[in-house]
């Protein structure tokens, strides 16, 4: 392991711990814009909290101390109290509407702003995922429907 | 601009492609991709998802292509490998129609991310995102599907608000790190700003603390970080404590208070609902 964390100038390390971390959050952000489900929403976010800690990382690693990890620690447990929270916004929001739609509390939208109507819902793919089968082998055994009923053990 | 673009610079055929064309080229195509890849109304529903799967493998190769070498082959292939776990399983996430699917990408992309927190030399921390995110949070997350997923994909799993404009958003926004990210030199650190800076912004006297360039990788990383954390954070230590204990407190407030309210505003909410 230790001569796998040696690696490399310190800059270079840098600037690719960093580009991870900014491809991770841009997702991140694309997610939380777009996508309509609140947990999915919820996922996004943390989604973007790794990307920050990522570039947390690597900027302690350049410089040399432990600021970035300690930064790092807190924003885990304040992700902790966050998804916390926000769960039981979303278990609240889903039984007082029955959806996880974001689209469902439109109704507290700016008055400026139009409703949302969704015009055209793509059809749902009713094609059975392909699950595994076995195939059938020897003979197909006699039912015996009183035998059905009633157990042997307890 | 010092992103080298070394896998180029033998060649001498590919010269004129600067790392800013490069760059703008990638995050086209990642905007690109993440807007074929969305769920969104359309026939071609599963072409389109090929060809946004297509151009994202395009958009890795040329952040690949754009990215910094770290010198030896074995380190490079290692952290190409984490960092392309994260990003692929992100990408898997949030374009994912099903939120348990999603929410399953996510622990894959969690697993990715303490990999590159190891190879950056965060011991400790890569083993507390396992820990923390993906066996406690990601768990209380797939907990609150179960309790609430409708069964089958509801109709906003199935379409996203507004696909072309945030993929587009978050091209520009990754383009604009990576461009400010590829400027970063090693002359001049942004930690020693010229002194007249601080003081412009009315602090006088900002001394520069002394703290010296610890090595972090020794084999007693983890009771170093332990000893920083409760010496010179404890005060912010002690405040998480609080938040902790404060969140608890409050979501069981919030749950057992919308147990008793949840009948009485359910005929306002009949416009958002019959959406």
């Amino acid at each position: 392991m230790t001569t796998l964390l040696l690696l490399g100038t310190s800059l270079a390390l840098l600037q690719n711990g960093l580009v991870v971390g900014a491809i991770l959050f841009s997702l991140g952000l694309v997610g939380i814009l777009s996508r309509r489900n609140l947990i999915v929403m919820f996922l996004c976010a943390e989604l973007m909290l790794q990307g920050i800690s990522v570039s947390l990382v690597a900027w302690s690693r350049y410089h040399g101390d432990f600021g970035g990890h300690v930064l790092v620690i807190f924003v885990l447990s304040v992700a902790a109290c966050e998804a916390a929270i926000a769960l039981v916004f979303v278990l609240q929001a889903f039984t007082r509407t029955g959806r996880l739609d974001s689209s469902a509390w439109q109704s507290l939208r700016e008055t400026t702003l139009d409703r949302s109507i969704d015009h055209e819902i793509p059809s749902l793919d009713t094609s059975m995922p392909s699950f595994p089968r076995l195939t059938p082998a020897g003979r197909s055994p006699d039912t015996d429907e009183q035998a059905g009923m009633q157990r042997e053990h307890v | 601009m010092t992103l080298f673009v070394h896998l180029f610079a033998g060649t001498g055929t590919f010269e004129f492609l600067s790392p800013g064309i490069l760059l703008a080229v990638a995050v086209t195509c990642l905007a690109a991709s993440l807007y074929l890849l969305l769920p969104k109304s359309g026939r071609h529903g599963k072409t389109s998802r090929r060809v946004g799967w297509l151009i994202g493998l395009i958009t890795l190769g040329l952040f690949i292509a754009t990215g910094q070498r770290l010198g030896n082959l074995g380190d490079e292939a290692v952290f190409l490998i984490v960092s392309l776990v994260a990003v692929v399983s992100a990408v898997a996430t949030i374009t994912c129609r099903s939120p348990v699917y999603a929410a399953i990408w996510f622990a894959l992309c969690l697993a990715g991310v303490s990999g590159v927190l190891l190879v950056l030399g965060a011991q400790f921390l890569g083993v507390a995102t396992i820990v923390v995110y993906a066996g406690a949070i990601l768990v209380m997350f797939l907990f609150v599907l179960m309790l609430a997923q409708p069964s089958g994909l509801t109709t906003s799993d199935r379409i996203t608000n507004e696909p072309m404009l945030s993929a587009v958003a978050g091209g520009v926004l990754l383009g604009l790190l990576s461009l400010s990210i590829g400027r970063l030199s090693a002359e001049e650190p942004l930690c020693c700003r010229p002194p007249s800076k601080a003081a412009a912004l009315g602090a006088a006297t900002v001394e520069k603390i002394p703290t010296e360039s610890v090595d972090l990788l020794t084999s007693d990383q983890v009771a170093r970080l332990g000893g920083e954390l409760f010496g010179r954070h404890l005060v912010a230590v002690e405040a998480v404590g609080i938040l902790l204990l404060v969140a608890l407190i409050g979501a069981i407030a919030i749950v057992s208070n919308g147990l008793e309210g949840s009948q009485v505003e359910t005929s306002s909410l009949h416009e958002g609902s019959r959406s």
